[in-house]
């Protein structure tokens, strides 16, 4: 009676070729989806666009993606567990202006980037307490500290730009030689560089891309393989079920959302010191915020808690990032670009939908 | 009298608890002996689900002494309870709908590896299939979110859950509530089977007063937040139980009539 000899292997019913299954399989993945309309997009520039796939515009194209992966995975772990956070935007702002200020009283770098990852996360703690202890919806809480924070920020900084403390760009003429039509011809040549700490934490070209990876590696294995992930999915899931069995719920919550404002201050910080240059602009904090949110819930996380992926908002983030730089690379007035953005989300959606539909059919996880 | 004291379990002395304006428990006394199974019947708001979750560690009592094997005790959380061998099937059975079966059975018992702690994914599968077919529940699939199962198969997660815990003190609320007519026999064979090895202590909270009978060695009678009635089975039967609770709801209409 107890064993499962006559369970069909959904698997070996499904004819067709290799291929077509393993599409079929990668479907069935919560972020399998995603994965196939940005590999779609890539495809669709690639062809349009002999510029696209070249490693001058991918180098272009990582900025407009991998801040946001990271912002998105932090968002992810809350949304899993059934909460939102909307004030990265700010905290992405408010955190490099702590690092200028610390800077200010003679700290090293290094100093000032875990003294000011702790004011992020002072944020990210104040918004826990305030959702999960004092009982206050995240969306309004956290729109309170996005405004706060925000506001914070103007004042520290008196609304004025900085320079990102360690990004200063040293130039040096060095003496170039050239051979032209068999002469030599020694030329004055400017060389520009920036210090060890600057070139890993942003202003390398690949040092973004590097920790967006980094963060997605190790917070996919968080969320799949560890008790913090399947607490944070039961909290999401059956937060009173939750807490019936012993997980302390508050206790998630709190940490995810420290999660979440850490990663959105030092996002802020990789993105200053890639710019070396960082302005308190907080309606464009808004609206990396919202980027980082759609990235996530374009990777097929659920904005009710219970379900999400971090590989997932990893390809929502480069899906967004493609169809920027895309555009942008097309020619596409400034003014199209973010009704075709609009458009090309709410397609990229009902797609997710529909194979959500097909996946929850077939049988599989 | 002195003997009994040493062969209880579980002794809850005197225990309140209020919310708000209404009076869930009011000085209710209760015990629990070693190895027997305890049936608690009461009408819906008798105070029995917060009684549960009270010698369950979820809650705190407002006043009142529990004692757990001899010790007073005053639970922090409910990781503390189950420390001290005492585990609850909650009625809303506390299953996560987006976890898969095993990470249900597992839930917050989780094994891990060492020295990097990640879940013991396939250790846990096979204690799971192992606790499923010895209890004899047949569910095909362990992968799968338990959203996708029966709720028959659901609320027999919940309670191998807990009966293959470390627990001797169980506590069952409602456990036959979404059962069919199988499953519910396979839960009250498990429960007879619990109570002939005698190693674990149960109270089960249930409305049918044939399996109280049939699957208890005492019944207490909750009734506005107080045990009213204690008898061991063999002296009681389904009349008079249900005789008290009719009188009762006759007292309580002449009552009404009165204002």
């Amino acid at each position: 009676m107890t064993t499962d000899v006559d369970t069909p292997r959904p698997e070996r019913q499904t004819g067709g070729s290799r291929a077509g299954s393993s599409l079929r399989r990668l479907l069935t993945l919560r972020e399998g989806s995603i994965v196939v309309v940005t590999i779609l997009a890539i495809v669709y520039f690639s062809v349009l666009n002999e510029h696209f796939m070249t490693t001058a515009n991918l180098k272009n194209l990582l900025p407009y993606f991998a801040p946001f992966a990271i912002l998105a995975v932090g968002e992810v772990m809350l949304m899993v567990a059934g909460e939102i956070d909307l004030s990265i935007g700010s905290v992405y702002l408010f955190t490099p202006f702590m690092f200028y200020e610390f800077h200010e009283l003679g700290l090293s770098l290094v100093i000032c980037l875990v003294a000011s990852l702790l004011c992020a996360g002072a944020v990210g703690m104040l918004n826990g307490f305030l959702t999960a202890v004092v009982g206050i919806s995240s969306f309004i809480v956290t729109l309170g500290t996005l405004l706060g924070v925000g506001g914070l920020t103007l004042i520290i900084s008196n609304a004025a730009p900085v320079d990102m403390p360690g990004a200063e760009v040293t130039s040096k003429t060095v003496q170039v030689t050239h051979v032209v039509n068999g002469h030599k011809i020694t030329l004055p040549e400017q060389v520009n560089s920036v210090g060890g700490f600057a070139r890993v934490f942003g202003a390398g070209v690949y040092s973004e891309l590097f920790w967006a990876l980094l963060v997605v590696v190790v917070m996919h294995v968080v969320l799949t393989r560890s008790r913090w992930g399947m607490y944070t999915i039961a909290v999401g899931g059956n937060r009173h079920g939750a807490a019936e069995a012993g997980i302390k719920v508050r206790r998630i919550m709190i940490r995810n959302f420290i999660l979440c404002a850490v990663l959105a201050g030092f996002v802020g910080i990789l993105e200053a010191t890639r710019a070396s240059t960082v302005t308190p602009d907080t309606a464009g904090a808004a609206e990396t915020m919202f980027r980082a949110v759609s990235a996530a819930v374009i990777g097929g996380t659920l904005l009710a808690g219970g379900e999400g992926t971090v590989i997932g908002a990893l390809f929502g983030a480069l899906f967004l990032g493609v169809l920027r730089d895309g555009l942008t690379l097309e020619g596409v007035s400034a003014d199209y670009l973010d009704f075709i953005l609009g458009i090309a989300i709410l397609l990229a959606m009902c797609i997710n939908v529909y194979v959500g539909r097909v996946r929850k059919g077939s049988g599989h996880g | 009298m002195a003997e009994d004291l040493a062969d209880d379990v579980l002794r809850v002395e005197n225990v309140s608890k209020r919310f708000g304006a209404v009076t869930a428990l009011r000085d209710i006394n209760l015990h629990l002996r070693k190895g027997e199974v305890l049936g608690l019947l009461g009408d819906n708001g008798a105070g029995k689900s917060t009684l549960m979750k009270i010698i369950a560690g979820f809650q705190n009592a407002d006043s009142g002494r529990i004692v757990v094997k001899g010790e007073e005790v005053t639970f922090r959380d409910v990781d503390h309870a189950r420390s001290l061998g005492i585990d609850c099937v909650y009625q809303d059975l506390a299953l996560v709908n987006e976890l898969d079966v095993v990470q249900n059975m597992f839930l917050k018992r989780e094994l891990v590896s060492r020295p990097v702690p990640l879940l013991a994914r396939r250790k846990m599968r096979r204690l799971t299939r192992e606790a499923l077919d010895q209890i004899g529940i047949n569910i095909p699939r362990l992968d799968v979110p338990v959203a996708r199962l029966s709720g028959g198969q659901r609320q027999a997660i919940a309670v191998a859950r807990t009966v293959t815990s470390e627990a001797d003190i169980i506590l069952l609320d409602e456990p036959l509530a979404a059962m069919g007519a199988k499953e519910g026999a396979m839960i009250l064979d498990l429960v007879q089977k619990l109570r002939e090895e005698g190693n674990v202590s149960i109270i089960m909270i249930a409305h049918n007063y044939v399996h109280v009978l049939q699957s208890c060695d005492r019944v207490n009678l909750i009734q506005g937040g107080q045990i009213t009635f204690d008898k061991p089975t063999p002296e009681t039967s389904v009349e008079e139980l249900n005789e008290i609770v009719v009188e009762e709801y006759r007292r309580a209409r002449r009552a009404a009539h009165a204002d």
